[in-house]
């Protein structure tokens, strides 16, 4: 157990002065929040991945929600993640990137006015703040459970190191850590499924003993289960979950888009966000299958399991030796951090953003909001903390997340997929359908009772199309020169340069100084096209073999 | 205002409370029980301590007894979560029988595998391991073939619009 500590205790310590060391050179808001736009692709890749997979979705609670319902939870990896990763890489994030923007409402600010900016900023930070909260309490449930250490001291530790190297460096020292992060995630847990296939003997061994013995559904072997499914009914996970949360949590979610804003071109972002849904794939194989396998190693070796979220945890702490124990904890903290680096990164940049800058304080110097943005990095750590004891509460806390994020999405989805493909959309019908959208979703939740949050997000969706092309229709069409270059069917090829460097001379977004390193032509093992096609064949492949 | 966010504050977390103590209660009380059999299996396997056994068993046994039990039968009328364990209580009452047996007669053969039954069986269980096979209706073969050809029809005329629109501003011979 000693060296267990002594490994994890080194990591902490080198996360902490590696990320102090990634900070220096960190002058200005574009530094600050856009990483002075020079990440390459790789980093994007990883940056992306590892602000997806933490302990909320990811390892304990995305891995307890798999111990619970069985392989269902892959649809996530296997199915719309990867869907949504290269949608919004080839899709979407071009018109972030048009737009000259630092934050998704802004490019709502853009694209509608004002009104919708503060309502989603708005819903947006409140999520952020309950994400950290919940991160950090797995967190430090986590590792209170598995090394026997008091929860508050731990969660603390945790926050000064994740909360040091985010409140000096910004996104630039976050992007760099993440991809450390991503590397040490793959390698500290992928020995748990080997370990787990040599001791139960297989996939197939293990169905006998399941289905055959024990008599558990078929469903739980399956990604896409029937309409009647409790948690999640195939149909609605491909309309609900699969075209509105996942594309509108990897177009919409700040904390994903923003790494890809800090990308040294936006081929670099494009193609950081396609191959992304590699590692995506792969990590069903890291946190969603070994929880297929946990039931009967719980049943086998006598292991008490008091919940699900509690899952992962005890299957690693009673299957791996003292000092791989370490490495995969350490690998598992690598997931929680960069989760948390992300969303306290972005939540500081839509605070100053979206809300200090353009409502309270306008025309400072940007000295001033690089340093209100720390100010605001440090605000959010003593909100999530504050929050900590609350999320004790929920039995399922992936649940809780996810079930806000739907109602959020949603309306987001509906409002973004009309801006961007129909350029007659304007700002009252905009408004209004996602005010309506959004009540919707909460009716259909508190009123309802409807708990499948896939069904909520999907119908918020569709309520949110028709209101705001009802009221867009009703209602005088936008001006030409507002929708210039950020619609589908907008002249930006002729006029591309000169609009994003308006826009982004105007935002401060603009960076002198491009690295020669930036991606023209790109190779054709870097084609983004060749990529995305093997990926969604891999997709399939999966599908067919356990969907 | 200040007083009102305060006062809710303390009145919200005395209505957590007790919740979270109950719940958190439980889980004690089931680890205390699952580590006290496991020392039952280690007093057995690695010392061949019968009365060390014994005195193991007896702890747990009274942990389920007068704290397991009495949680699990007055949680069942205001929450849901106990339900598994609540159908799982007569089991669990043979296995402890069984194993009791077992640690008297002095027979190891099979007290690693009953002791792991109990633990298990007061663990919490996959519901996913519940969800009936399944089954489809004419209404969702209708459902699904509407939505999945109505999709695939939308998609296609969607991905001509787009195509067609792009072409018309930028003519194919730039590409």
């Amino acid at each position: 157990m000693y060296a267990d500590f002594i490994i994890i205790g080194m990591y902490l310590a080198l996360m902490f002065v590696a990320g102090i060391f990634f900070s220096r050179n960190i002058k200005n808001t574009a530094d600050y929040f856009l990483a002075a736009r020079s990440a390459p692709w790789f980093w994007i890749m990883g940056a992306v991945w590892a602000t997806n997979i933490g302990f909320l979705h990811g390892y304990l609670a995305h891995g307890g929600a798999a111990y619970e319902w069985g392989l269902i939870q892959a649809n996530f990896e296997w199915f719309q993640g990867p869907f949504g990763y290269i949608l919004t890489g080839i899709f979407f994030i071009a018109f972030y990137w048009r737009a000259g923007i630092y934050t998704v409402p802004h490019f709502l600010e853009t694209r509608y006015g004002t009104g919708i900016r503060v309502i989603y900023s708005l819903a947006w930070i409140v999520i952020f703040i309950v994400t950290i909260a919940a991160e950090l309490y797995l967190g430090g449930m986590f590792l209170k459970n598995i090394l026997h250490i008091p929860f508050w001291p731990t969660v603390f530790v945790l926050t000064a190191v994740v909360g040091t190297y985010t409140l000096l460096g910004g996104l630039g020292a976050a992007i760099m850590m993440e991809f450390v992060q991503f590397i040490i995630m793959i390698l500290g847990t992928m020995p748990l499924l080997f370990i787990l296939l040599n001791l139960v003997g297989g996939f197939t061994g293990l169905k006998g003993v399941l289905i055959d013995q024990w008599g558990a559904s078929l469903q739980y072997f399956t990604v896409l289960p029937d309409i009647h499914h409790p948690y999640g009914p195939g149909p609605w996970i491909i309309f609900g979950q699969c075209f509105v949360v996942t594309i509108g949590w990897c177009a919409g979610h700040q904390s994903m888009v923003q790494r890809n804003l800090g990308a040294r071109s936006l081929y670099d972002a494009k193609l950081g966000y396609v191959v992304a849904a590699i590692p995506k794939t792969i990590g069903a194989f890291l946190y969603v299958v070994p929880m297929i396998f946990a039931p009967l190693i719980f049943a086998r070796f006598g292991i008490f399991v008091e919940k699900a979220d509690a899952a992962y945890g005890k299957l690693i702490l009673n299957l791996l030796p003292s000092g791989m124990l370490g490495l995969f904890i350490a690998g598992l903290l690598s997931a929680g951090l960069s989760s948390i680096s992300s969303v306290l990164n972005s939540s500081s940049t839509m605070v100053i953003k979206d809300i200090y800058e353009r409502f309270m304080v306008k025309g400072k110097s940007d000295h001033h909001y690089f340093i209100a943005g720390r100010i605001a990095t440090f605000g959010v750590i003593v909100a999530s903390l504050l929050l900590v004891p609350v999320v004790l509460k929920v039995y399922l806390i992936m649940w809780l997340e996810q079930t806000l994020i739907a109602m959020a999405l949603g309306p987001f989805m509906g409002v973004l997929v009309l801006g961007i493909f129909w350029r007659r959309t304007n700002t009252p019908g905009s408004l209004v359908g996602f005010l309506v959208g959004g009540a919707f979703a909460i009716f259909m939740q508190q009123g309802l009772g409807v708990h499948i949050f896939f069904q909520i997000s999907w119908w918020s969706f569709v309520v949110t199309l028709i209101t705001t092309i009802i009221v867009t229709r009703i209602t005088k069409p936008p001006a030409e020169e507002k929708v210039e270059g950020i619609t589908w069917e907008s002249d930006f090829r002729a006029k591309l340069g000169e609009v994003l460097d308006q826009r982004a001379e105007k935002s401060g977004a603009k960076v002198e100084a491009i690295p020669k390193g930036k991606i023209s032509r790109p190779s054709w093992y870097l084609n983004l096209k060749y990529w995305a096609t093997a990926i969604l064949l891999a997709q399939v492949l999966l599908l067919f073999f356990f969907g | 205002m200040k007083k009102i966010l305060f006062l809710a504050g303390i009145l919200n977390l005395l209505f957590l409370a007790p919740v979270l103590m109950a719940q958190e209660r439980f889980i004690d009380v089931r680890q205390k029980m699952a580590d006290n059999l496991t020392e039952v299996k280690k007093a057995i396997r690695i010392h061949n301590n019968w009365e060390e056994a014994a005195n193991y068993f007896n702890r747990a046994r009274n942990i389920w007894e007068g704290e397991v039990k009495p949680i699990i039968i007055e949680g069942i009328k205001r929450d849901s979560q106990f339900q598994e364990y609540f159908e799982r209580m007569k089991q669990v009452d043979e296995d402890l029988s069984h194993l009791e047996q077992l640690l008297g007669n002095k027979t190891d053969q099979e007290i690693e595998q009953k002791a792991n039954a109990i633990i298990w069986a007061i663990s919490h269980h996959p519901r996913g391991f519940d969800v009936p096979k399944p089954r489809y209706s004419l209404w969702d073969w209708a459902f699904g073939l509407g939505i999945g050809i109505g999709f695939c029809l939308f998609a296609t005329f969607f991905g001509l619009y787009l195509r067609r629109s792009y072409y018309r501003r930028y003519k194919r011979e730039n590409f």
